[in-house]
């Protein structure tokens, strides 16, 4: 008989250079545009600038987590920004009632849990429309967080522990930073090596398959969900000591950017299919970009219509990666 | 058979229309008069038109996530039109020229180069919005509006109905004649179920999906142009609050009727309309209108759902049993 | 059948009622280790709810299923698994980006459970291996699934199906209907190979020939009872009719006579036809009056030569004519306007609107006449609908019932429907009975004959037997170039050496 498995079945990481080329472009044009904006604006590698981009990058990388295996596995979330923000208005409304910050970062996530509950219960379980769904669902949560400011926003006089938190650093990198960063190396194991990141890709690609494989289909939707609440709620908790205030309508400039991000993310070495490391690095490049553009002189409207192109170009990418792929 | 079940639809229907109304009568009993029954079909109007041109682009199978962004885009050019004293009809089809250029691009990412629906809309919506931002960095225009006569669109009446709303009707009636009585119409529906069937019957389903959303665009600038001309006045976030309504239409109307059609989104309009007309009515403020929206329509779509209806149906059937 | 077998499965007095229609009455079935097993019916017959019952999809209302002497109830799915009943869908489920043995084990990737377990690859190939030991076929399961041939994801459905130590039952649901015939030979061989292993194998086909070619019994349903269980050694000495069996009352596959006069208008022409990597050098004429039968393995590039005489795909060379003049098709709303309309293979996806009524579906086929000013004609358009549907016999003369109401042939007789309302002049046929039950078959074929009166029909097929059961003249295609003249008129033996072969036999 043959044996032909007796050499690993994964064999098929790109072996034609032009694969490989594909697979590490994205990081490449990272690289050629942040040493661009480095010799046209010193400012932006000064270690306060970086310290402020990483900063900003952790707490969108870790709003976005969340987001990324759902896209991969193809359903998506729309509400993941307005949960934040919801979250985040939580804080801050607990916070200048007077309860501590320990209680209030407690409600803040207890926020974040309950939508992704909501989501989950009314996604997975009863197998609504996910888009129309997290369309709805991040209205409420929007508006509830409006509510709570009665339409405004909520100064904090002071951060707690939080505010602490986010000061510490670990040499020149924000200790968050780290916390994040670790967070996401964990999520790259398991990603690749265990049996959940290889059911979020299969099913993707043919979802009746993995259900008749016995795979329990709706209870990892249904974690995943609840993982994007609880990731976006850690961001806007994060995000009422970063900005020391409650921001009702903070939701929509991270809106295109966690879309962004997790498609040109997708570019990064699986060729079109989101994953965490792509993401991340796709943050990255997005509020690096930003920043240097601000320090280049772009207007908000320039700005926007850059983040507009960049989510168009990904998803082109991704279509294009995929039909060259099927070919 | 089929007509029976469509008069069931009906009545369920008329049930809720008089049960909201009833509703709400019983708290202020100015909800019946007929200032505010104007009021309740003014904002119908601009409610209504976003929906129907997304009507379209759901019974093809697709959705539209930019026409918010391109309404924003559509009010600010207006407003720039008419600020730099363009006659009237040249400032409207300005407006209307951007949701049409913006449905166009949409149509043709989507239909020829078969790219995801959602995130390309998300993606040109927000392009829309920056763009929306070049005429005056963001501020809003309102300079010329007096004298341009386009507030006339918004106070003026025909036949007796106020203007927003014969438009509305107008533009119904259109959809309606357009979506249910012509030979496009049945293409639309052949390419939302099957757009492989349909374009080997010979229907140009692409064609047909631009044209989906160059309705979209078209419909959601006309909607924005009632809104600027009651306010008097153009900025950037005008488009913000069409999203939701217009999805809650669509889809609460879709819910009621069994599917997508020009009708079921007016009855999902008024249904939606009463509510926050209701409200407002009421003085529960403005923040709270998105999360009444947004609970209907979850729970239009979790009871209308096929699924969700047979999981409940089982649920009685199992509890009738054991019982 | 021999002393000495041992029975694997027996089920008796199985009764199935759909409210009040009994699905399946008082029916018996028994499975011997290592034979293959060929269940037949036409559609309705009951052999899917026996499929249903046995898989634990539907849960029987009366009877007893035995299999290895033990009782079983299998109530679930997964209680047939662990009765070893394994099952391979008509289309199986594979996904495309993952390799063979990662399908097999979709879902047993790691020893322990849980979805936060670490995928052990080293075993998942050592598991793989032990299976290729069990049931030693030569295929690369390494090789991702997308790029397999058709026949390796059929065998990778199968090692799917039997990956479990305790497998004693394979159901195979027509298995061969988009193989081409050398990747059927292959799965054949493969059958027996698990045959020889002692697995017994239920094997569904609407194909009779497959019947003798691998089976050693069959058992043929009919209205919900077994009506029939036999050898194939028994039924070729006897010389039984199964076709008869299946469909009661006598009367096995009629063709309609052909054609008495031979050359009508020359309506199509077609020179040097060719669409690189599918087919080349095509030439045929098709006339008024006559049907042409066009013989073609799955894969010869019979459907994709469908799909260019359609506009759906532009040949690189030659030439079409269409009544003596040049045409050049780029869409196939293109084609229609020409006169030329297509039923296509696959007409669920490719031929209907399922979730619409009949009236949706003829009226879609040509919008221009059923509108006026761009207007539909809503009474015409009811009228037509129903003057076409009872030209067609369909069956229950439901115009307003969405089509998923109907059987496989009668939803056939709406594409039909839909070509008669296009007026056409040139109909191509592709696969036109393939899920259809005997009984719409020879009203298909009739159809065809009655179009041919007044347009050229061209019938694409990779049934021999249809072909030139049909076909006035005939020609094969392998391995996408053409096998004997048009003007020939094949016997059948000539035919399907031709397209199995290539060459005509001396």
């Amino acid at each position: 008989m043959t044996d032909i498995i007796s050499t690993a079945p994964r064999i098929r990481q790109g072996h034609n250079s032009r694969e490989v080329l594909m697979r590490y472009a994205f990081f490449l044009l990272v690289l050629v545009v942040f040493v661009t904006f480095a010799i046209l604006r010193p400012t932006f590698v000064t270690p306060g600038n970086i310290h402020g981009m990483l900063m900003s990058a952790s707490i969108a990388g870790l709003m976005f987590l969340g987001l990324t295996w759902l896209i991969a596995a193809g359903e998506i979330d729309v509400s993941f920004m307005s949960v934040a923000a919801l979250s985040n208005m939580v804080v801050a409304g607990l916070v200048v009632d007077g309860a501590g910050w320990g209680v209030a970062v407690l409600g803040g996530l207890g926020a974040g849990v309950v939508f992704g509950l909501l989501n989950a219960t009314l996604v997975a379980v009863l197998r609504l429309p996910a888009l129309v769904i997290t369309i709805a669902t991040g209205a409420l949560a929007a508006s509830v967080a409006a509510a709570i400011g009665q339409g405004t926003s909520i100064a904090l006089s002071h951060t707690g522990f939080v505010g602490d938190l986010l000061g510490l650093r670990v040499g020149v990198l924000p200790l968050i930073a780290v916390i994040v960063g670790a967070l996401y190396a964990a999520s790259w194991f398991v990603q690749e090596r265990l049996v959940f990141g290889h059911y979020i890709y299969a099913m993707e690609q043919n979802r009746a398959a993995v259900v008749e494989a016995g795979v329990p289909v709706n209870r990892m939707l249904f974690l995943l969900f609840v993982l994007s609440g609880v990731v976006s709620s850690f961001a806007g908790v994060l995000l009422a000591a970063n900005l020391s205030s409650g921001q009702p309508y903070l939701g929509t400039s991270y809106f295109l950017d966690g879309l962004t991000a997790v498609l040109l993310g997708g570019m990064a070495l699986k060729l079109g299919k989101p994953n965490v490391i792509g993401t991340l690095t796709a943050t990255i490049f997005l509020i690096g970009l930003l920043n240097g553009a601000a320090l280049l002189g772009w207007t908000d409207s320039e700005r926007q219509i850059v983040r507009g192109s960049l989510l168009l170009i990904g998803v082109g990418l991704v279509v294009f990666a995929r039909t060259r792929r099927k070919a | 058979m089929i007509t029976r079940q469509l008069g069931m639809r009906l009545l369920a229907f008329a049930a809720l229309v008089a049960l909201i109304g009833l509703a709400f009568w019983s708290q202020s009993a100015a909800f019946a008069s007929g200032g505010n029954l104007r009021s309740l079909m003014r904002h119908m109007s601009v409610q209504g038109l976003a929906a129907l041109g997304l009507t379209f682009v759901i019974v093809v199978r697709h959705f539209d996530l930019s026409f918010p962004g391109v309404a924003s885009m559509g009010a600010m050019t207006l407003g720039w039109l008419i600020a730099a004293g363009m006659p009237l009809p040249v400032a409207i089809g300005g407006g209307l020229a951007v949701g049409l250029a913006f449905g166009l691009v949409n149509g043709f990412a989507i239909a020829r180069l078969g790219l995801p629906d959602i995130v390309t809309t998300i993606a040109t919506g927000g392009l829309a919005i920056g763009f929306s931002y070049f005429y005056s960095n963001g501020t809003s225009i309102s300079q010329n509006f007096f004298m341009s006569g386009i507030l006339d669109l918004n106070d003026r009446k025909i036949l007796g109905l106020d203007m927003p709303f014969a438009i509305l009707m107008g533009t119904a009636l259109m959809g309606a004649i357009l979506l249910h009585a012509s030979r496009l119409g049945a293409g639309f529906y052949a390419t939302g179920e099957n757009p492989v069937s349909a374009r080997f019957s010979g229907v140009p389903t692409r064609l047909l999906i631009v044209l989906a959303f160059a309705l979209s665009g078209m419909m959601a600038c006309l909607a924005i142009t009632l809104l600027v001309a009651s306010s008097g006045a153009a900025n950037v976030t005008a488009g913000n609050q069409l999203l939701m309504p217009a999805f809650a239409a669509v889809y609460l109307g879709a819910a009621l009727f069994g599917r997508p059609s020009i009708g079921a989104t007016l009855a999902g309009t008024l249904l939606m309309s009463m509510m926050l007309n209701g409200f407002t009515l009421l003085a529960i403020p403005y923040y709270y209108s998105d999360a009444i929206v947004s609970t209907v329509l979850i729970t239009a779509i979790a009871i209308f759902d096929p699924r969700v209806s047979a999981l409940l149906r089982g649920a009685v059937r199992r509890k009738g049993a054991s019982a | 059948m021999a002393e000495g077998t041992r029975t694997v499965l027996d089920m008796r007095g199985i009764e199935k009622r759909f409210g009040d229609v009994k699905a399946l009455d008082n029916v018996g079935f028994d499975l011997i280790a290592g034979e293959i097993h060929a269940l037949l019916g036409v559609n309705g017959a009951g052999k899917s709810t026996l499929i249903k019952i046995l898989s634990g999809v539907y849960t029987k209302d009366e009877g007893r299923i035995t299999i290895g002497g033990k009782v079983f109830d299998l109530g679930s799915p997964r209680a047939a698994i662990e009765a070893g009943i394994a099952v391979v869908q008509q289309h199986p489920e594979l996904v495309g980006d993952l390799s063979g043995a990662e399908n097999i084990f979709l879902g047993h990737e790691s020893s322990r459970r849980g979805l936060f377990s670490r995928i052990d690859r080293s075993d998942l190939a050592t598991r793989a291996n032990a299976l290729l030991a069990r049931f030693p076929i030569d295929v690369d399961l390494s090789r991702r699934v997308a790029d397999m041939p058709a026949v390796d994801r059929e065998i990778v459905a199968i090692l799917h199906a039997l990956r479990l130590e305790n497998a004693r039952i394979l159901i195979l649901d027509e298995p061969t209907s988009t193989l081409t015939e050398r990747e059927k030979a292959s799965l054949f061989s493969m059958m027996r190979m698990l045959k020889a292993a002692g697995i017994a194998i239920i094997y569904i086909t609407h194909r009779l020939e497959e019947v003798y070619e691998i089976a050693d019994r069959f058992t043929v349903f009919r209205g919900g009872r077994n009506v029939a269980c036999h050898t194939v050694t028994e039924a070729r000495t006897t010389g039984m009719s199964i076709p008869n069996l299946m469909l009661g009352t006598g009367g096995g596959l009629t063709f309609p006579p052909r054609c008495s006069r031979i050359n009508g208008d020359a309506v199509l022409e077609v020179s040097g036809l060719s669409c690189d990597g599918m087919f080349r050098d095509v030439t045929f004429t098709a006339r008024k009056g006559e049907i042409l039968g066009i013989f073609g393995l799955v894969g010869s590039g019979v459907d994709e030569l469908s799909k260019a005489l359609f506009g759906v795909f532009r040949p690189d060379r030659g030439e079409m004519r269409l009544h003596g003049r040049p045409v050049s098709l780029r869409s196939p709303a293109q084609a229609l306007r020409s006169g030329i309309f297509l039923v296509p293979g696959d007409r669920r996806t490719e031929g209907l609107t399922l979730n619409e009524n009949v009236i949706f579906n003829t009226t879609v086929a040509n919008l221009g006449r059923a509108s006026f000013g761009g207007l539909l004609r809503f009474g015409a358009n009811r009228r037509n609908a129903r003057a076409l549907a009872e030209k067609v016999d369909l069956q229950p003369m439901r115009l307003d019932r969405s089509l998923r109401g109907f059987s496989g042939g009668n939803q056939q007789k709406v594409v039909i429907a839909k070509g008669l309302y296009r007026q056409a002049k040139v109909y191509i046929f592709v696969e036109p009975t393939v899920g259809v039950d005997i009984g719409a078959r020879s009203k298909i074929y009739a159809l065809m004959r009655e179009i041919s009166q007044d347009a050229a029909v061209i019938v694409i097929s990779s049934d021999c037997d249809e072909v030139h059961g049909v076909a006035d003249r005939t020609l094969a295609l392998y391995k996408g170039a053409p096998v004997g003249g048009a003007d020939r008129d094949m016997s059948r033996d000539h035919l399907l050496h031709a397209g199995i072969m290539g060459g005509i036999a001396a």
